[in-house]
């Protein structure tokens, strides 16, 4: 089984890197005893979440199984998961209302778009990637980092952003999504087990800035302070 | 073949691009925010110096006015007053040659009245222009100041000082701790209830400290501002300070009563002496 890790890491290693990499800002916070902060705790979850399902299909992936299917399942709960952080963050009733309703939305249209691409859903070796769900998640995100930066450029609340931990966490999102946005769709057609299409170095790109996202949010947990943060 | 090229060159730009306008989005934050900053910083320091420059110029209205009514009371006031007791002698002697005693008990009365209000009218005259100030300095006006009030109230007031030879400090800063120090004492007597004030006043290379503590009965400073009861003179100490670039910090000593100190930068005179503040001169003063 190593064999095939260490085998798996040496082929691709862009895609390993990742993988590991949630390690760091996970210690991070529990070094920091960040997760006494609602927003940190919920970051802490959906890392925990994303490093156990990065794992499974690592493994899946190692033995040249289709891992898919963890890939699809884990859309609405990622998208819940980090949309939940800027609920703390928005400052407005109405516009938390919407994040809400988002999240009904969203997860009733990625069961639908599951359901939709694998209308067997026993065949686990030809299942595919979903494909509306992940762009859509990319809009929404997006959307609420793009409000949220609206929000704190208005308010005027934060007097150094580089030393303000969710400002970190908000640019690693805006590049991964972004970097996510235009090579979802074609990523439907790009993971199948047969009759796959060649799309080639740019399959790597959401995993370089999912390594890079992880990076930043690192920096940003780095930054926190349990005193200073509150305030 | 082709055109599965063309898509990935067409993807592989959407997705630069994209990234660029992520980078880009994630710079203007960061640079809008600062320049907001920047302008509010400016903005908030605009009004600072405005605000400073709007309370020197009402404390250096309030100085001129005292000079001016101190003036008046000198050069109308007092010598109307002198010329009475000129004139209230002239007629003493006569009314001493008459015989008359009941006449004589009025007229000794009204000479020791009117003798009572020139008192009266020179001592106003020397609060509302601290002369002593200008021409021999802090310590010595502290000084004359602790002579006249325990003269007219029953109360023990101490004055220490960590040098024997104060040096002089600029008019404006001299000026300043010695209103701050007559505000403190005059709050003491009216509202602690004291039977004993300590003035102390030191001075390092950076910074004159004025510390006045009382035995009375004590206040909690944050309470009086917090419930919108801080008086003119507290608000008046700060006004004073600000202007100077002074701290003044209230305490309340174990032992009781409260203790107050203010700290200013030192501001040594400048080699030119000052023109002597006179009530006899009429001019604008410039502190």
């Amino acid at each position: 089984m190593l064999e095939n890790y260490c085998s798996y890491i040496i082929r691709q290693p862009v895609i390993s890197a990742p993988v590991f990499l949630n390690l760091l800002p996970i210690l991070l916070i529990w070094r920091k005893r960040a997760y006494n902060d609602k927003m940190f705790f919920i970051l802490f979850v959906y890392l925990i979440l994303k490093f156990g399902v990065d794992l499974v299909m690592f493994d899946l992936a190692s033995q040249r199984k289709n891992s898919v299917l963890y890939y699809n399942l884990n859309i609405p709960v990622r998208y819940v998961l980090t949309s939940w952080m800027f609920y703390y963050k928005l400052d407005y009733n109405a516009q938390r209302k919407w994040l809400m309703l988002s999240w009904i939305l969203f997860v009733a249209f990625s069961a639908w778009d599951i359901i939709h691409t694998n209308p067997s859903m026993g065949d686990l070796y030809n299942h595919k990637m979903v494909l509306y769900s992940t762009t859509l998640e990319s809009l929404l995100m997006l959307f609420w980092i793009m409000l949220y930066f609206y929000n704190t450029m208005r308010a005027l609340k934060i007097p150094n952003l580089l030393t303000y931990p969710f400002f970190w966490i908000c640019s690693g999102f805006l590049l991964y999504y972004s970097s996510l946005l235009f090579i979802a769709p074609v990523l439907h057609y790009a993971s199948k087990w047969d009759q796959w299409m060649d799309i080639g170095s740019l399959d790597y790109i959401p995993y370089a800035f999912e390594t890079v996202s992880l990076l930043l949010f690192s920096i940003g947990i780095a930054q926190y302070t349990g005193s200073s943060y509150a305030k | 073949m082709q055109s599965n090229e063309e898509l990935k060159l067409g993807l592989l730009i959407a997705s630069i691009a994209m990234l660029m306008m992520a980078f880009f989005v994630i710079m203007f934050v960061m640079y809008y925010q600062k320049k907001r900053f920047e302008e509010e910083k400016r903005i908030s320091d605009i009004e600072k110096n405005y605000n400073r420059m709007l309370l020197d110029t009402a404390l250096n209205s309030e100085e001129t006015e005292r000079r001016r009514i101190a003036q008046d009371l000198h050069d109308d006031i007092g010598t109307m007053l002198s010329l009475t007791k000129l004139s209230l002698n002239q007629l003493s002697k006569l009314v001493a040659n008459s015989g008359d005693e009941k006449e004589e008990s009025i007229m000794k009365k009204s000479q020791s009245l009117v003798e009572e209000t020139i008192l009266h009218v020179r001592r106003i005259t020397r609060d509302l222009v601290p002369t002593t100030l200008e021409r021999f300095g802090l310590m010595e006006a502290i000084e004359e100041f602790i002579h006249k009030l325990e003269e007219d109230n029953n109360l023990v007031i101490a004055f220490q000082s960590n040098t024997e030879e104060f040096p002089r400090q600029g008019q404006k800063l001299e000026l300043t701790l010695y209103r701050i120090m007559q505000e403190l004492v005059n709050n003491a007597i009216k509202h602690a209830s004291c039977t004993k004030i300590d003035i102390v006043l030191e001075i390092d290379e950076e910074m004159i400290g004025l510390r006045v503590t009382d035995n009375g009965v004590g206040f909690d400073p944050e309470k009086i501002k917090e419930s919108n009861l801080a008086g003119l003179g507290l608000l008046g100490i700060e006004s004073r300070l600000a202007i100077v670039n002074g701290t003044v910090q209230y305490e309340q000593p174990a032992k009781g009563g409260s203790s107050a100190i203010a700290r200013i930068p030192v501001n040594p005179a400048s080699g030119n002496k000052p023109e002597p503040l006179h009530p006899f001169r009429r001019e604008r003063v410039n502190i």
